[in-house]
């Protein structure tokens, strides 16, 4: 009723993939400088991205191995893809999630068995319907070879790493075995699923290891992944599986979730038995109230180091998952410069369509101005300061409105105006999405902005991680 | 009836004409050989005639009216009538009413005592100068500091000319209404206090925010802003009809803060009823000024921490609305 209507049905579309916005917190333009600020940091992600974009190409002289004289062993070469792709076909299925109105689909995705009592995992946002809207939604399987869709229910999930167990009512003979074992760097993978509803695909990539600091592990696959293909494996030659295809950025890079926690959450899912639809939110309320937790402590543990800006020293580059990124756009019109530093875990934690969670983001703005008197100066400032970072993304059946609450407050000698807002969320209570916004008071014609994002934290770790980047601020001047 | 009486042409409850009758006979119609004329197309050239009997008693009589003579009360046709006072006749669409010399009347309403009529402060030519001047200065000195960029002639010779527009054409709208109810159009005055509510709408939220920043005030500030709003705009209102109805000034006062306070609160119904949309913004105070406007404390951080935990509550408190 107050959903929107999805896109063409894929469960990986663009506006599934955390890492393909490089900076969400980067402000809509409004001063007339912030664009061209936003389009250059743009440029600079895509330029130099979490993972540098490598020539997925093969390294190796092997386009006609087979044929070739040199004595290479059996196990070294290829195996031949067809071979691959018929003795797997159908352990991976296609996912349907049925919306009940309608009593059709309104999204797809991919799974495979991983248990002969008809397991299968696939990615949490595939099925995110179902366990946040019970009452709306339905998934069911579509097997290769047989036309008829078979219902499945939800077992568990792991919403923090974007994965589901589901299971089919009917036993299954074929089915992966699931072990942790991490390929070299640059072997070759197979992905599989099911992209834009084509039928079963299996496509080529390459293996290129963890993804670096990133602050939910992922794999770094580089092949095609599309929309359709979500929570099929990608696997080895031999047919083991490495990872959950989860998200693409386009042109090649692609993103896996590591084998290692899609077998920690089979293991849980076969010790269950039922899961009512109020248990597994429960559930994806815990483990968000986990992974708050976790990156509170991660947060609290490491000094928060400094930064200059100007006069000023605000909070760096507080944790390796953070990406930092920093620019002053140079325009002689303008009688003032404004420098811009910014952080953000640049990935986040899919709920349902509408609402992501588990972000940290922070952004300062240096205002300084030779030429503009102190009251010309407190309007341009006043103007920084009206504007707020992008909300993480929610709709009203998610959160509710913020609500704020600011004060003049004393950061050791340096006058502050500051702000904390919070809004809860619904579905899950205990957790909230912060923002503390500030602006230094102690000078006329200069003075830092600064704004700190906390999407899906306790009230309490959220004011305690505040109040830390808050101290963070200094004036050394 | 006495020897002299008075005939009341009536239009509706209140007398459109009075004529003094004292010799009789008379003769009524709408011809001119007629004593008394009226102006209505159905009533005869001669319709009727009152004539005094040898008792002294008035008699009115009709003269043959193609449409007749009529009592009012209780309705009925009359060849002829003895008069009394208070005796109201009709006559085509005309309604007329007998009443002799002696008739009392009201007792005299006791007025305050009149005053020598001073000019007010509005209608002097140099208060209109004086407001028009600090009008533009003002716009022009918001201009200025509020743009930070570069100085920009354009958007400052809005400044100008936009307000003193705005004035002008406000002040021919009332002035027009003036000359309608007034026969006068009142226009330099009106002009006044036209400029004077711009001069307003410019000084007073400037005033606020100033005040509103050096004392940290955080949420009833909108609310303030919003009085003050409807404050300037029922003044103006109450100066601006002065100069166009002839209501008692309480009476008028009394109207327009009721108009006013209705108006307020109708356009605020909605958020008073619960009705928030659902919004991604901040709503916290965002002015800034330069730190030499700081009057409040600045509160150590624990303490800003502490007032917080409200909000939890608060927001705790929207998850049970639906």
């Amino acid at each position: 009723m107050g959903r929107p209507p999805r896109e063409r049905p894929t469960a990986l579309s663009a506006s599934d993939i955390p890492p393909a916005a490089p900076s969400p917190r980067a402000r809509r333009g409004g001063v007339g400088w912030d664009a061209s600020m936003f389009a250059f940091i743009l440029a600079a992600v895509l330029a130099q991205a979490p993972v540098a974009p490598v020539e997925p190409g093969p390294p190796t002289p092997d386009a006609g191995a087979p044929e070739a004289a040199l004595p290479v062993p059996i196990s070294a070469l290829p195996p031949a893809t067809h071979e691959l792709f018929q003795r797997i076909q159908g352990r991976v299925a296609q996912v349907r999630i049925i919306e009940r109105r309608s009593g059709t689909r309104s999204s797809i995705g991919s799974a495979f068995f991983v248990s002969a009592a008809g397991h299968a995992v696939t990615n949490y946002h595939v099925v995110s319907d179902v366990v946040i809207h019970p009452e709306d939604y339905t998934a069911e399987l579509v097997l290769s070879g047989s036309p008829e869709p078979v219902p499945v229910r939800l077992v568990d999930v792991d919403v923090v790493h974007d994965l589901a167990v589901i299971q089919m009512g009917t036993p299954v003979t074929d089915f992966f075995a699931l072990e942790d074992r991490e390929p070299p760097q640059g072997a070759r993978l197979f992905a599989m699923g099911n992209p834009r509803d084509l039928g079963t695909t299996i496509v080529e990539g390459t293996y290129n290891g963890f993804i670096q600091d990133a602050l939910y592990e992922r794999l770094h696959f580089s092949g095609a992944i599309n929309p359709g293909m979500s929570g099929g494996p990608t696997l080895t030659g031999e047919g083991r599986v490495v990872g959950i295809n989860v998200a693409t950025m386009g042109n090649q890079v692609g993103f896996l979730v590591p084998v290692r926690y899609a077998r920690e959450l089979l293991a849980r899912a076969l010790k269950e038995t039922a899961a009512d639809p109020q248990a597994l939110l429960d559930r994806v309320r815990a483990q968000l109230m986990d992974n708050q937790e976790r990156l509170t402590e991660r947060l609290m543990e490491a000094p928060l180091p400094k930064q200059a800006l100007g006069g000023y020293q605000v909070p760096g580059r507080w944790s390796p998952f953070l990406k930092c990124w920093g620019d002053t756009p140079h325009d002689p019109e303008v009688p003032y410069t404004v420098t811009n530093y910014q952080c953000s875990s640049e990935e986040d934690i899919y709920v349902s369509s509408n609402h992501r969670t588990g972000v940290v983001a922070y952004l300062h703005q240096h205002a300084t101005s030779q030429k503009l008197g102190a009251l010309r100066f407190s309007a341009l400032y006043s103007a920084l300061f009206a504007q707020d970072p992008d909300a993480v993304e929610a709709t009203r059946q998610d959160v509710t409105n913020y609500r704020c609450k600011s004060e003049f407050v004393d950061v050791g000698g340096l006058p502050v105006r500051a702000a904390l807002c919070l809004r809860a969320y619904r579905k899950f209570p205990g957790l909230y999405d912060v923002v503390l916004r500030a602006a230094t008071l102690n000078a006329g014609t200069s003075g830092v902005d600064t704004s700190l994002t906390l999407a899906g934290f306790t009230a309490d770790n959220g004011r305690k991680i505040a109040r830390r980047y808050l101290e963070g601020l200094s004036w050394t001047k | 009836m006495d020897e002299v009486i008075f005939l009341e042409v009536l239009e509706g409850d209140a007398v459109h004409a009075r004529h003094r009758l004292e010799r009789f006979p008379v003769s009524v119609g709408r011809g001119y050989s007629n004593d008394v004329i009226l102006d209505d197309p159905k009533v005869s050239p001669e319709h009727l005639r009152i004539e005094r009997r040898e008792d002294g008693v008035l008699m009115l009589r009709d003269v043959g009216s193609h449409n007749g003579t009529f009592r009012v009360e209780p309705w009925a046709p009359l060849a002829e009538l003895e008069l009394t006072p208070d005796t109201r006749v009709a006559v085509g669409d005309t309604v007329l009413r007998f009443r002799p010399r002696n008739h009392p009347v009201e007792d005299t309403v006791v007025g305050p005592a009149p005053t020598a009529p001073r000019p007010r402060v509005f209608e002097q030519p140099r208060t209109f100068a004086l407001a028009l001047a600090a009008l533009v200065g003002a716009s022009l000195l918001e201009g200025y500091l509020t743009n930070y960029g570069r100085t920009d002639w354009g958007e400052l010779t809005v400044a100008v000319v936009a307000p003193l527009a705005l004035m002008f054409v406000w002040a021919g709208g009332w002035s027009v209404a003036s000359r309608i109810a007034r026969r006068q159009f009142h226009y330099r005055t009106h002009a006044a206090i036209g400029t004077l509510v711009l001069l307003g709408s410019i000084v007073i939220p400037a005033l606020l925010t100033l005040v509103g920043f050096s004392l940290a005030l955080g949420g009833g500030l909108p609310g303030v802003h919003y009085l003050a709003f409807l404050g300037l705009m029922g003044w103006g209102l109450y100066w601006h009809l002065r100069y166009v109805t002839r209501w008692d000034p309480r009476r008028l006062m009394r109207v327009l803060v009721v108009v006013t306070l209705v108006f307020g609160a109708l356009s605020r119904a909605g958020d008073w009823l619960g009705n928030e949309g659902f919004s991604e913004g901040l709503d916290f105070p965002r002015t800034l000024l330069p730190p030499a406007f700081r009057l409040a404390r600045a509160q150590p951080v624990e303490d800003f921490f502490e007032d917080t935990a409200g909000l939890q509550e608060q927001v705790d408190a929207l998850t049970k609305e639906e």
